[in-house]
């Protein structure tokens, strides 16, 4: 795993601009960087990156079932009582799942160790699936890439041979997809997903969080009064539990994707579960509930813990615990809901920029990486994405 | 340990069905005429009839297809045409006399007149339908336009042969009458008043 420079290809910003990449350059910072790119073997992608992460999902799944039926741990992962039922059913009826995107610390030796499941609203996809794809067949054509030089990344292929089989499953051949108003990033995650269910044959329609209504009958219904009966949302499951219309997204029958039973795999709770079940994973972390403090104490040689929220996005709110007393912490608007604990692993240092991998899966199989780098090492939101090849 | 021969990136991505804008010069329009005819390939042709006895007098072997398709396009009308609280809202964009109530529920709301009906594949056993609809309204970008359900252009009125995609024949969604919006989206804002975040990032992770 190394990085390593490379020039910036002259005419990318124009062809940001037509393809619509439009959120390359965020707060007057740079979030796309080509300025240079990672190098893995395919032994590092394949053994340390790919297995995992289908290991992983399979040991999700396990907790998933666990949890789903136990009302204690729907408790303890705060998640509204309104809800146990369908969760429990869409879970019962295997309802397809989209997406996830795994959060790994990874230095190119040692196990890549697991810091977070993103299982409801994972974005970087656009520049995963499609973007550094083409960067890396741009710079091949201009022989500053050798001709072998491959990525970890079926991305597109599978998200669209994925749709195909949601379509199937609920019998459809339209599809309705929403997101938040005022951000092109999530605006531009969701129209490459459209993109992506045009190629699987399905006609595809639009309408932001905020515009959905109700109807006389209960339905669910975007701005033209059509009804939305199947719906890709990025937007969280555990924000629309919590709001006037969550209870008719569950009434109203809607098909969602991701399905409800995914609330339970983007909690952090998650993380402390997985440990109970699998303690001692390789590729897992020691976590523990905030209530679990002897639990934590008897892991003597962790000198360092990093406080996370139960629902958080994006480093918010995460304190690190060194010795019992602060030592960083991150500002933001989550923690009501309660907290875990997980041992902290630093971020491995490239130059002046601490890595995080982000490792994708399509349904339950491995389908790329995204690397994004950031100055501190609590990945914050205005991280930068670098491409990656393997050589 | 697999060997390099699997390449691990997707292999057909069609990139120029991924541009979303196009900045042709002047001499690249010859490249763009030919890439447009190359587009439109996977089409079939599909008519356009204004009611049942327009088909029975063009198609008199069909008869019996004419009236079974007519009658199932007007239930798909009733389904997924546009619908509008009042008769004045409908008329603005469909133009006078278009317009018919609708019952939903029990409470009376209204929705355009169904103007036509496209069909496709007519020597198959069950050929395909779809109700069409058009304006008469000054107001309508669709003026004298065919129109599906879901407001999709499928060009002049006058013309009853189209060559269309085989999507043209998709289910649309059903269209009923919305009593409430703005029930979601209430967490953002309240998490939106934190922190510099207003624009640009999203709530995904």
């Amino acid at each position: 795993m190394l990085r390593l420079p490379i020039g910036a290809r002259k005419n990318w910003q124009q062809m940001a601009h037509d393809y619509g990449f439009h959120f390359h350059t965020m707060h007057g910072q740079a979030y796309w960087d080509e300025t240079a790119y990672y190098q893995f073997t395919l032994e590092q992608v394949e053994r340390d990156l790919e297995s995992p992460t289908e290991e992983i999902h399979q040991m999700c799944l396990q907790v998933v079932d666990k949890v789903a039926k136990n009302e204690e741990l729907l408790k303890k992962f705060a998640i509204p009582e309104g809800y146990w039922g369908a969760i429990a059913d869409s879970w019962q009826a295997q309802e397809p799942s989209l997406y996830s995107r795994l959060d790994f610390v990874y230095d190119g030796r040692t196990p890549a160790k697991l810091l977070e499941n993103n299982a409801d609203t994972p974005t970087s996809l656009y520049e995963s699936g499609f973007w550094q794809w083409l960067w890396l067949e741009n710079n091949v054509d201009n022989n500053k890439l050798s001709k072998r030089a491959d990525q970890f990344n079926s991305l597109q292929e599978k998200l669209v041979n994925r749709f195909k089989v949601i379509a199937d499953y609920y019998g459809i051949n339209y599809l309705h997809f929403a997101c938040c108003k005022d951000t092109d990033e999530d605006r531009g995650t969701v129209q490459y997903l459209q993109d992506c269910a045009k190629e699987a044959g399905l006609d595809v329609y639009f309408v932001y969080i905020e515009d959905i209504g109700l109807s006389e009958g209960g339905e669910l219904t975007d701005l033209k009064n059509q009804i939305i009966s199947h719906c890709f949302k990025l937007y969280p499951w555990e924000f629309m539990q919590r709001e006037e219309f969550g209870p008719h997204a569950v009434k109203s029958n809607t098909g969602w994707i991701e399905p409800i039973w995914k609330t339970i795999l983007s909690n952090k709770a998650l993380l402390p579960m997985l440990w109970r079940e699998f303690e001692g994973h390789p590729n897992l972390l020691p976590a523990f509930f905030e209530n679990d403090m002897a639990s934590m104490q008897a892991q003597s040689d962790i000198k360092k813990w990093v406080k996370k929220p139960l629902y958080s996005r994006e480093g918010a709110n995460i304190d690190i615990l060194e010795n019992g007393k602060m030592s960083l912490s991150s500002d933001g608007p989550y923690g009501e809901e309660g907290f875990i604990y997980q041992a902290h692993t630093p971020l491995p240092k490239f130059g002046d920029s601490y890595t995080l991998i982000g490792s994708w899966l399509v349904d339950g199989e491995a389908a790329g990486i995204s690397v994004r780098e950031d100055e501190s090492p609590i990945t914050q939101d205005l991280s930068r994405y670098m491409p990656h090849i393997i050589l | 340990m697999e060997t390099n021969s699997k390449q691990k990136r997707s292999s057909n991505i069609d990139i120029s069905r991924m541009r979303k804008a196009f900045s042709f010069k002047p001499l690249a329009i010859g490249v763009a005429s030919i890439m447009l005819s190359a587009c439109s390939g996977g089409r079939e042709e599909a008519v356009v009839f204004k009611n049942a006895d327009e088909c029975k007098n063009a198609l008199p072997d069909l008869a019996q297809k004419c009236e079974t398709a007519y009658e199932g396009a007007l239930a798909e009308a009733a389904k997924t045409a546009p619908k509008y609280n009042t008769r004045n809202d409908c008329e603005y964009e469909f133009g006078t006399n278009q317009c018919q109530t609708y019952n939903n529920n029990g409470s009376s709301i209204f929705m355009p007149l169904m103007a036509g009906y496209m069909i496709g594949n007519l020597l198959s056993p069950r050929p395909y339908y779809q109700p069409m609809f058009t304006s008469y309204s000054r107001y309508s970008p669709h003026r004298n336009n065919w129109m599906s359900a879901d407001g999709r252009d499928f060009g002049d009125s006058r013309k009853s042969k189209l060559s269309v995609k085989p999507s043209a024949f998709d289910k649309k969604p059903a269209v009923t009458r919305t009593i409430k919006r703005g029930g979601f989206g209430s967490s953002v804002r309240a998490k939106s008043s934190w922190g510099s975040r207003s624009s640009g990032k999203g709530w995904g992770g």
